[in-house]
């Protein structure tokens, strides 16, 4: 019985081929690959054919694993074996291991997807990586380019609105003047959102008055909202803290934008903003921030993408004067700041925004501290005089201007910055404003000159006029020994609070 | 007069071995990727001049990122080799001077052509950007996708093996 077995067993698996040097079958039989009815192994299969030189070379062993061999018929993939020896007799042994070999192809095939998906992957990422990094660095220098020509048409523009206008010409100017102030707004954004993206957006945590930044919030947008034929109700909750610590700023932006972005969604009906208080635990006062509106509302399947860069909903809506970039920045400054955000609304049945975040409660002594926001403009004995470093001529003339108007300083102008250095030699200087924009040279490179100069001139005080506000650029700026950072957009007051804070 | 030759291809595996031997002997092409293990051969007779043809016996080897790692048998015996990388895949032509250089050693005189497959998949500027590290190295740019420069590559290997 044993021997039955064996037989059948090797029968199916094994089949003996021999062969004379040149190919020509001797003895086979059919019970893998069909060979009986040809000549030479060489017609068998093209696999023969290309190594019948073998046969040639009289005792030799060699092995073929793993070779797949079509026919007709059937494909087989088998372990092939080849003895040659110097009677002109070679043994081809074909041993047939297509189930085995099939299953190891299932693993293969699995690896093998598996491995090229993950590199795909890795390429995409890599892909994805730079494209974001591009438009990063086109945002930042694009946005740079702006800032000269919205600072003077700002600055101008406030100016012409002090001069003798009839009511027609100050009606273009209101426009010309919130158009500037939207555009502004927009670059703010773009380049917060940039800020972001690269990791580059640090919360600057002060102590803050929580109640008057609430009322500013509402005076400021009852204003634009009886603009917009829209009621604005607040409601703040007497038991929020007055004083708490954190980015008093980008709270402000939080709640300005989520406002704006309910006004610029409701054409009637009211617009409301509720701050009341969660809790107060470990020192930490949670805030429960709503603001809702009567506007269109928004599709509950769009709710996850409303906060999206440049996501709007309903973009053919003739109210439609957002860009998108309001929601991701608040959703974005919450994440930051460990809070949350969610929407109730349905279409045409208005929204509501909520958001929770908390906030360090201030301790006695720092609210002391509490910078003051409003900066007194002294009058000196004797006019001070600033040195500025500037190329553009828009920036030059919007300063000389806000500089005359205020009265107590003097401006002296350098447009190269070869000629900063023989000016000092041989003039004062109360305090120096150099541009990040001027042509080969830094803001860092002309201050370290100027520090190196004597110790006097190590005293004056130098700010920066730039366009870059990045974490970096500010490092670095400080590291040059340029005190603060005037940045561009300015206006007359940020550019003179400046000013007073350092002049001595 | 038909004389028979042995080509190899080899490479990485995912690069389109199987795809620019099926383009060429077969002119198909299947988007599914099928993974080869051990060795196919297949077979093609191809026309050199009025009176030559020359059979060229294709062995599609199973990938390998190492070309040290192909079993020894599989190459004995070669008339010409065809080293193919996939073009989109930077991983698969990141040795390509090392690989080059043990078929030189160990197999010289026996004809090389280097082969960038799925041309389909890339863009000029792309080659442009690579064209330091496998510029000078390449034959022929392939795509076993839309056929381009297949037949040629066989053909001009084929006429070298004669």
């Amino acid at each position: 019985m044993l021997k039955a077995y064996k037989e059948k067993y090797y029968k199916n698996n094994f089949q003996y081929i021999l062969v004379d040097s040149l190919g020509k079958i001797i003895d086979t039989d059919d019970s893998i690959i069909p060979s009986e009815s040809k000549y030479s192994i060489q017609e068998v299969h093209p696999f023969f054919e290309s190594i019948s030189d073998l046969f040639t070379i009289s005792n030799q062993h060699y092995d073929f694993s793993c070779v797949n061999l079509d026919f007709e018929k059937k494909s087989i993939i088998a372990d092939i074996v080849i003895y040659t020896h110097d009677n002109n007799e070679n043994i081809i042994i074909i041993e047939n291991l297509t189930e085995h070999y099939n299953r190891y192809q299932l693993t293969a095939q699995t690896r093998n997807e598996s491995v090229i998906n993950s590199q795909i992957l890795e390429l995409k990422n890599e892909y994805l990586l730079e494209k974001e990094q591009f438009k990063n660095n086109f945002i930042a220098n694009f946005s740079h380019q702006l800032r000269n020509p919205i600072t003077a048409s700002a600055i101008f523009s406030k100016f012409l609105s002090n001069t003798n206008l009839n009511s027609e010409q100050k009606n273009y100017l209101d426009i010309i003047l919130s158009a500037n102030n939207d555009l502004k707004y927009r670059i703010n954004d773009i380049l917060d959102l940039a800020k972001i993206e690269s990791g580059q957006l640090i919360l600057n945590e002060t102590t803050f008055n929580l109640k008057e930044l609430l009322n500013k919030i509402a005076t400021g947008y009852q204003i634009f909202a009886t603009k917009q034929n829209l009621d604005f109700e607040t409601g703040f909750d007497p038991k929020l803290p007055s004083y708490l610590v954190g980015d008093r700023y980008r709270l402000k932006q939080i709640i300005g934008n989520l406002i704006n972005n309910a006004i610029n969604f409701t054409s009637k009906g009211q617009v409301s903003l509720h701050v009341s208080l969660n809790y107060i635990r470990a020192e930490k006062a949670s805030l429960h921030i709503e603001v809702a509106d009567t506007g269109i509302g928004i599709d509950k399947s769009e709710h996850d993408s409303i906060f999206e860069r440049f996501t709007k909903v309903n973009p053919n809506s003739q109210n439609n004067r957002n860009i998108g970039l309001g929601l991701a920045i608040v959703k974005y400054l919450l994440a930051q700041m460990n809070g949350n955000i969610s929407i109730e609304s349905q279409s045409n049945l208005g929204s509501k925004f909520v958001c929770n975040l908390s906030l360090k409660t201030a301790k006695e002594s720092h609210k002391l501290l509490e910078v003051s926001h409003e900066i007194v403009y002294p009058d000196f004995d004797k006019k001070k005089s600033i040195l500025l470093v500037e190329d553009s001529e828009l920036i030059q003339l919007s300063i000389l201007k806000i500089l005359s108007s205020n009265g107590n300083f003097f401006l002296n102008i350098i447009s190269n910055g070869e000629d900063v250095i023989p000016t000092l030699k041989n003039q004062e200087a109360d305090i120096i404003l150099i541009s990040n924009t001027i042509q080969r040279y830094s803001a860092e490179e002309l201050a370290r000159s100027i520090k190196e100069l004597s110790t006097a001139h190590k005293k004056i005080p130098i700010l920066a006029l730039s366009t870059e506000v990045f974490k970096e650029d500010l490092k670095r700026y400080k590291r040059s020994g340029i005190k603060d950072v005037i940045s561009k957009p300015f206006d007359d007051k940020s550019l003179l609070d400046k000013l007073y804070k350092y002049v001595k | 007069m038909t004389t028979s030759k042995k080509i190899v291809l080899l490479g990485h595996f995912g690069v389109g071995k199987s795809s620019l031997i099926r383009r060429f002997v077969e002119n198909t092409f299947s988007e599914n990727y099928k993974v080869t293990i051990g060795v196919h051969i297949f077979k093609k007779v191809v026309e050199v001049s009025n009176s030559d043809s020359i059979s060229l016996i294709i062995w599609d080897l199973e990938g390998q990122d190492d070309i040290k790692k192909t079993r020894s048998s599989y190459l004995l015996g070669t008339n010409g080799f065809i080293y193919v990388f996939d073009l989109s895949r930077p991983i698969t032509f990141e040795n390509l001077n090392s690989e080059l250089e043990f078929l030189k050693e160990n197999f010289p005189n026996i004809p090389v052509k280097v082969v960038g497959n799925k041309m389909d998949l890339v863009t000029k500027l792309y080659l442009k950007d690579y064209s330091e590290v496998f510029g000078h190295l390449v034959d022929f740019f392939t795509s076993a996708k839309t056929g381009s420069r297949v037949d040629n590559l066989f053909s001009k290997l084929a006429k070298e093996l004669l």
